[in-house]
């Protein structure tokens, strides 16, 4: 952050460009994969739920399901992974393509701040994205379990009632910050292992490998942590 | 680290190029001079640029630009300071996702307060000066070498230092065209000499651009220098 307030005006416009495109490559390009899997697992889920749940008259709980398990914990989780494997391999790839030709350092020789040119917009960029994908998942999550509850015989009416009385203000905000803290691991995490190649052309598949792993363990021990403080 | 005494723009002060075993490396470039170090791959010349902008740290001795050690300066003051000096790394060190344009434009939006107009009109400056108009939406990847290397000229002169740091410049060029870049980085003539101070490294340069520079150096050996007669 403070390598943004040292940008000069020029500077920031050209920053938030890319962070556009980030976000345009990020997250608009993901559209679709993540409304896919998010439509696939929450039809599944409510479908069993409600008739596994409707055996025991039990089917109120499919509201709880909807938001503790998808909603705020597999949603977050799950977006942020399949960030991961698409913009978080290519932010680091790209870095280390940087890097290996001579660019990193000609920043450098230029009195550009490689923070700034190369980190910060990748950094801006997965926050927005991450975040959008969630709202996108979650969205879809909760319509797909409409369609799932409707097509086990659930009034529609009764689906959304039951998911409105189990959500929470603190459920919202708990997946406003997972999305904050998730979107920084994407962006940040890659960019290090990006920067961190040193030598020849061969590190740099070494370092998307690496990057991904460390962010995705990243994830599951801060999601892992927010179940602890929460 | 600043030093008012030293009167020349670039001076090398005992700079260990090949090991401790190796005779350190000592030169001053004075002012308004063009000075030229000739060696081969492994003489430690590819060290020089390096160490004069900071972007690495000697083990021992100094480098020493406008009087002061950049590599001691503080990290936003060191950026700050190599604005001051040009530099073109050898392969141009051009960003490849760029077009010629944006490379040209790259330091002056994040080192300059000037508005994107005023950076638009001098960028068109640089271009028609250096010849590359015609080229200037093309990616490295797709211009020439001569193309190329006007491009990183021209960003190495963006905000017309008064030193110029030139790594293997004219590899790959005809005499022609090495000729004429050297007279454009040289900014033209003054009662003084060239308008700026300019030190070139490389491996071998063309004929007639030697007889067009003030001082031409051999490291016969690493840390040994023989002056050349021109």
């Amino acid at each position: 952050m403070r390598a943004a307030t040292r940008l000069t005006d020029a500077g920031r416009a050209l920053a938030l460009r890319i962070a556009v495109n980030q976000v345009r490559f990020t997250a608009v390009n993901a559209m679709g994969l993540v409304a896919l899997l998010s439509g696939i697992l929450s039809f599944l889920v409510i479908s069993q739920a409600t008739r596994e749940l409707g055996r025991f008259g039990a089917t109120d709980y499919i509201g709880t399901l909807i938001v503790v398990a998808i909603v705020r914990e597999l949603g977050p989780l799950l977006t942020a992974l399949i960030v991961v494997g698409r913009s978080g391999t290519a932010i680091a790839a790209e870095l280390a393509t940087n890097q290996v030709m001579g660019e990193v350092r000609a920043l450098e020789a230029m009195g550009i701040d490689p923070k700034q040119y190369l980190v910060l917009p990748r950094f801006l960029g997965s926050l927005v994205s991450v975040f959008a994908l969630l709202v996108l998942f979650d969205f879809v999550a909760i319509m797909a379990g409409f369609a799932a509850a409707r097509f086990n015989g659930m009034p529609g009416v009764r689906y959304f009632d039951i998911v409105l009385e189990s959500l929470r203000a603190r459920d919202v905000w708990l997946t406003i910050f997972k999305a904050l803290a998730f979107g920084a691991i994407v962006g940040v995490v890659p960019s290090y292992f990006g920067l961190a190649v040193r030598g020849a052309p061969t590190e740099i598949p070494i370092a998307a490998s690496r990057a991904v792993v460390a962010a995705m363990v990243g994830i599951f021990l801060c999601s892992a942590l927010f179940v602890a403080l929460g | 680290m600043t030093a008012p005494q030293s009167p020349s723009p670039l001076v090398f002060d005992a700079l260990p190029l090949a090991g401790p075993a190796a005779p350190p490396f000592t030169l001053d470039v004075p002012e308004r001079h063009t000075v030229v170090v000739l060696g081969d791959e492994d003489s430690g010349i590819e060290l020089l640029g390096g160490y004069a902008l900071g972007l690495e740290r000697p083990s021992s001795g100094r480098a020493l630009v406008f009087g002061t050690d950049i590599a001691a300066l503080p990290g936003p003051e060191r950026l700050a300071f190599r604005r001051r000096v040009g530099y073109l790394p050898s392969g141009d060190g051009l960003l490849q996702n760029l077009s010629l344009r944006d490379n040209v434009a790259l330091p002056l939006r994040f080192g300059s307060g000037a508005s994107p107009r005023d950076i638009e009109g001098r960028v068109n400056v640089m271009l028609t000066a250096l010849r590359i108009a015609a080229a200037a939406e093309r990616r490295p990847a797709q211009a020439n070498e001569e193309e190329r290397r006007r491009a990183a000229l021209a960003r190495a002169i963006a905000f017309d230092p008064a030193l110029l740091i030139l790594e293997q410049p004219f590899d790959g060029l005809t005499a022609r065209v090495a000729s004429e870049l050297l007279e454009l980085a040289r900014g033209g003539e003054t009662a003084e000499g060239a308008r700026r101070t300019i030190f070139i490294t490389g491996q071998e340069i063309p004929p007639v651009v030697l007889r067009r520079v003030d001082r031409v150096y051999r490291l016969t050996r690493p840390g040994v220098l023989e002056l050349e007669t021109v």
